[in-house]
């Protein structure tokens, strides 16, 4: 007996009763309230923050405001160009020489402040949206759901995206002596632009 | 030879004389559970949540196999490798033969509570592999040669300066630095051009989904992502109880972790793996390693259902005032009393004794897991397999005598020697001695109650 | 309703105060008690130590003491919370669910039973840190448990604000464990010490002249790590303030 079928044996015979014990229905819980005010204050306790629009300017003028000393923007959006685009983008190592990375996500969770990001959005390299120092995402306020609940129920890119990360702020570390510290091992900024 | 019990008592009493040290331990890890307090406050539904993810996770317990299979079979359609290891050394070995076949000679891996119960990097580096921890705490850990002391934060025992000294030793930087910010970034720095050099990586995993053949990694500082995404093979390792049946039980188990570890709403990355990249390869390790035994244990099974967040650890005031090293195992604070000695009852039959059962660990567990009676049972289990000492058996035996017997339990009160039968008064005195190091004796009373009693009751109804 | 009144042997032993106290409170309050002299302990520092079945000649001598009283009450948390929720190393008789299932600790009893709505002999005019024992906090549940969110309450704070010229003193960590623990205190007597002087140095600094509790045992281990650090400060059983101590 192999330790797959050992392993299951055992745990058919050891295991409590499986009728005494039944499966909840799916929760949807908590507060519903899915606007962009929540999305906001939830994003800042998380330490992200908005890229604010400056009357009429576009992302572009935004980043280059936001990012003045930034060498290499990579965009991974098409409507947008930066200083090169993620499909040129080859490997790790490159993606690593990225300043700012500015990609466009499906949803954001109001509950958390958090964005999805998966391989659809980095054109398979996934590894570039950690590599970068700092990340603008591109979010619309119609792509908020509520809470994780709801995120979890609605959001069909759980059950087809490969690589899902709901990045909530930038890293952070406080394993220092309990001092938080954000920019951590990934990015050190994380910022969302309407749209 | 007899592997000898922990002595987490004398450990704990050093780790009380730094003064420095305890204060910052204790505090911090109350704060930790101050700010879980205030997540809880501001989620009306905190109780239910906890109710369903204990209903939950008891549920996938009792259908394991069931929800296994179910992962299995969702993961490989996915193209994600299976393997399954009936205990520690098979998960290294397994490890090892996937490294091997990728001639992989550099291993960067996130936080794993697993691989450390396997001692993973003790088989692989004698095999010729540098193993890499990217978690800044972990790291710090490795660099020290220390096992990580809390789950969630494994260097919570050292301060600035240790952390200083230990990444001079390794970083070259300068051992007087005081910030912590600095040395963050030396930590960055030093862990860079690993990451992108590197052949593997590895991460553990937080939850199996059943449903979809996913598995989740909740980690704050990103370097599980870059563990993962970094090099073409990723091999995650988690525990078989780790497994929820629905994607969507995710967002009971996903609101309740980060809030009841740190207090923060979320981790800032909850990562959803259910394939491989482009190109790359996924192996997934199922480890048993004493888990399917346990579940057959009627009054310990629901330990499995634990995940993992240290929010008893935090509140514990023992682990607070003795810090996770002193427990001499991979998991400490009160999940690790009622787990470790599943895995050697007898080098861990002090830890369900290094505890005061108050019971505020199961009151903040998110699972309601019933860890202080719990530790409660691990007791009797310890006492009847005899597996505590010596002379506090005999001296419960005395006690137990006693106690059945009014005439020698008077005689006790009073102070002779007629109770203490077989047993030496000094082995009795010995045994109380700590009493007195650090506190007074109780005041002696000039009449028992039970005399007084006699003297003014019984007496006045008698005239 | 007969009450028999049991006095754990700490409290026989070293604090006979608290017990006479007990006894004198119920009397005012025209009950009906008495003290049944072969009684010796409930068995709880042998269950707690793992020991369960050297508690079986205690809990049956209990048994025999108490089975024949409508109701027992004893001024101690956690030798109620042992002999309504862990009190089987004997057969589960008729006679041992009766004294299970009718056993309180004072407050409750006091609180629940018989609803005292004042203690007019009672006046108290200090400031006090009230420890509630984690025996009768996360057990009997007397108040409400900072780590589950519940609404404030707390049968021993309703008593005790009946007493005239008391005030509170309001401890950083009200829920924090004392370290007494039992045998713990003694095999784990570096940690238990330091918890317990880091609980009175909470309340001193709080303010509290006393510290009352319905747990002698808890103020046994504090009183001692109290007196060597030299925090001036007292301890009082619940009974005794309820009972019209003055000081």
């Amino acid at each position: 007996m192999n330790s797959r079928e050992m392993i299951l044996a055992r745990l058919r015979s050891n295991r409590p009763d499986p009728d005494v014990y039944l499966l909840p229905d799916i929760a949807i819980l908590g507060d519903q309230d899915r606007s962009r005010a929540r999305f906001e204050t939830s994003l800042a306790g998380m330490g992200g923050a908005v890229l604010e629009r400056q009357g009429e300017e576009t992302l572009a003028a935004a980043v280059a405001r936001r990012f003045p000393d930034a060498k290499i923007i990579c965009s991974a959006v098409p409507d947008y160009e930066g200083t090169l685009h993620i499909e040129d983008v080859t490997s790790p190592q490159q993606a690593a020489e990225t300043d700012v990375m500015v990609v466009r996500a499906p949803f954001g969770i109001a509950e958390t402040g958090s964005v999805f990001l998966s391989e659809a959005q980095l054109n398979h390299l996934n590894s570039a949206a950690h590599l970068a120092q700092h990340l603008v995402v591109i979010l619309s306020e119609q792509n908020i759901t509520a809470n994780m609940h709801t995120a979890y129920t609605e959001r069909q890119e759980f059950h087809t995206a490969h690589y899902g990360v709901l990045m909530s702020g930038p890293s952070a570390t406080a394993d220092i002596q309990g001092v938080l510290i954000r920019g951590a091992q990934g990015v050190r900024s994380l910022s969302v632009w309407w749209e | 030879m007899k592997v000898k019990p922990v002595n987490h008592a004398k450990a704990a009493e050093v780790f009380l004389q730094d003064e420095p040290h305890l204060k910052f331990h204790d505090e911090r890890l109350w704060d930790m559970r101050q700010k879980r307090d205030q997540q809880m406050h501001i989620l009306p539904e905190w109780q239910e949540l906890r109710a369903r993810a204990s209903e939950i996770k008891e549920h996938t317990l009792a259908h394991l196999p069931e929800y296994l299979e179910q992962f299995e079979a969702n993961a490989k359609k996915n193209g994600i490798h299976v393997h399954w290891a009936a205990d520690a050394g098979e998960h290294n070995r397994i490890a090892g033969e996937i490294l091997e076949k990728h001639r992989a000679k550099s291993l960067i891996k996130s936080k794993s509570m697993v691989t450390e119960e396997c001692d993973m990097r003790g088989y692989l580096e004698p095999r010729g592999i540098t193993v890499t921890e990217t978690d800044l705490g972990e790291r710090i850990q490795q660099l020290d040669n220390q096992m990580p002391s809390h789950v969630v934060v494994p260097a919570v025992h050292k301060l600035i300066p240790d952390v200083a000294k230990v990444f001079a030793e390794n970083y070259q930087t300068d051992p007087n630095e005081r910030d912590p910010h600095a040395l963050a970034e030396a930590q960055r720095e030093a862990a860079r051009p690993v990451i992108l050099s590197a052949d593997a990586g590895m991460t553990g995993g937080n939850f199996l989904v059943a449903e979809t053949g996913t598995f989740v990694v909740c980690t704050n500082e990103g370097n599980a992502d870059l563990s993962s995404t970094v090099t073409g093979l990723h091999i995650a390792t988690l525990g078989i109880e780790r497994i929820i049946p629905r994607m969507a039980d995710l967002g009971v188990f996903v609101r309740l972790l980060s809030r009841s570890a740190l207090g923060s709403p979320i981790t800032q990355y909850t990562t959803h793996f259910r394939g491989p990249q482009k190109g790359g390869e996924m192996h997934v390790i199922l480890v048993d390693n004493g888990r399917s035994q346990r579940l057959g244990m009627d009054d310990f099974w629901t330990s499995l259902k634990c995940i993992r967040c240290g929010a008893c650890m935090n509140t514990c005031p023992v682990y607070r005032r003795s810090g996770g090293l002193s427990y001499g195992a991979v998991y400490s604070g009160p999940i690790g009393s009622i787990l470790d000695p599943t895995f050697n009852e007898r080098k861990y039959s002090t830890l369900p004794f290094a505890s005061t059962m108050n019971g505020s660990c199961t009151n903040v567990c998110p699972v309601k897991i019933n860890i202080h009676e719990q530790l409660y049972k691990w007791r009797r289990v310890l006492a009847e397999h005899h597996e505590i000492p010596f002379v506090k058996r005999e001296l419960m035996r005395m006690a137990g005598r006693i106690m059945g017997k009014p005439v020698l339990y008077r005689a006790a009160i009073n102070s002779t020697n007629a109770a203490l039968g077989n047993l030496p008064r000094v082995a009795l005195y010995n045994w109380m001695n700590p009493w007195g190091k650090n506190r007074e004796l109780p005041p002696a009373a000039k009449q028992s109650f039970h005399s007084w009693y006699k003297e003014n009751r019984l007496k006045k109804e008698k005239a | 309703m007969k009450i028999g009144l049991f006095i754990p042997c700490y409290i026989d032993a070293f604090y006979p105060g608290a017990g006479i106290a007990t006894l004198e409170l119920l009397e005012k309050l025209g009950q009906d008690v008495d003290y049944p002299l072969n009684q010796t302990c409930c068995g709880q520092p042998m269950a707690n130590s793992g020991c369960n079945s050297d508690a079986a000649g205690a809990e049956d001598l209990f048994v025999k003491n108490f089975a024949q009283y409508d109701v027992i009450v004893m001024p101690s948390g956690s030798c109620a919370h042992h002999v309504r929720d862990n009190f089987d190393a004997i057969p589960q008789s008729e006679a041992v669910t009766h004294v299970r299932q009718n056993t309180y600790e004072l407050v409750e009893f006091l609180h629940d039973v018989l609803k005292v709505d004042a203690f007019p002999w009672a006046e108290f005019p200090h400031r006090v840190g009230l420890h509630n024992s984690c025996g009768t906090l996360r057990s009997l549940r007397t108040a409400s448990m900072s780590e589950l969110g519940e609404p404030f309450f707390s049968k021993p704070m309703d008593l005790l604000q009946k007493v005239k010229g008391i005030s509170f003193a309001k401890p950083s960590r009200p829920d924090e464990c004392c370290g007494f623990g039992g045998t713990f205190s003694v095999t784990e007597e570096a940690v238990s010490a330091r918890m317990g002087l880091d609980k009175v140095t909470d309340h001193y600094n709080a303010g509290a002249e006393y510290i009352v509790s319905a747990d002698t045992s808890c103020m046994m281990h504090q009183e001692g790590c109290a007196k060597r650090a030299a925090v001036p400060v007292r301890f009082i059983h619940i009974a005794e303030i309820l009972n019209g101590a003055r000081s």
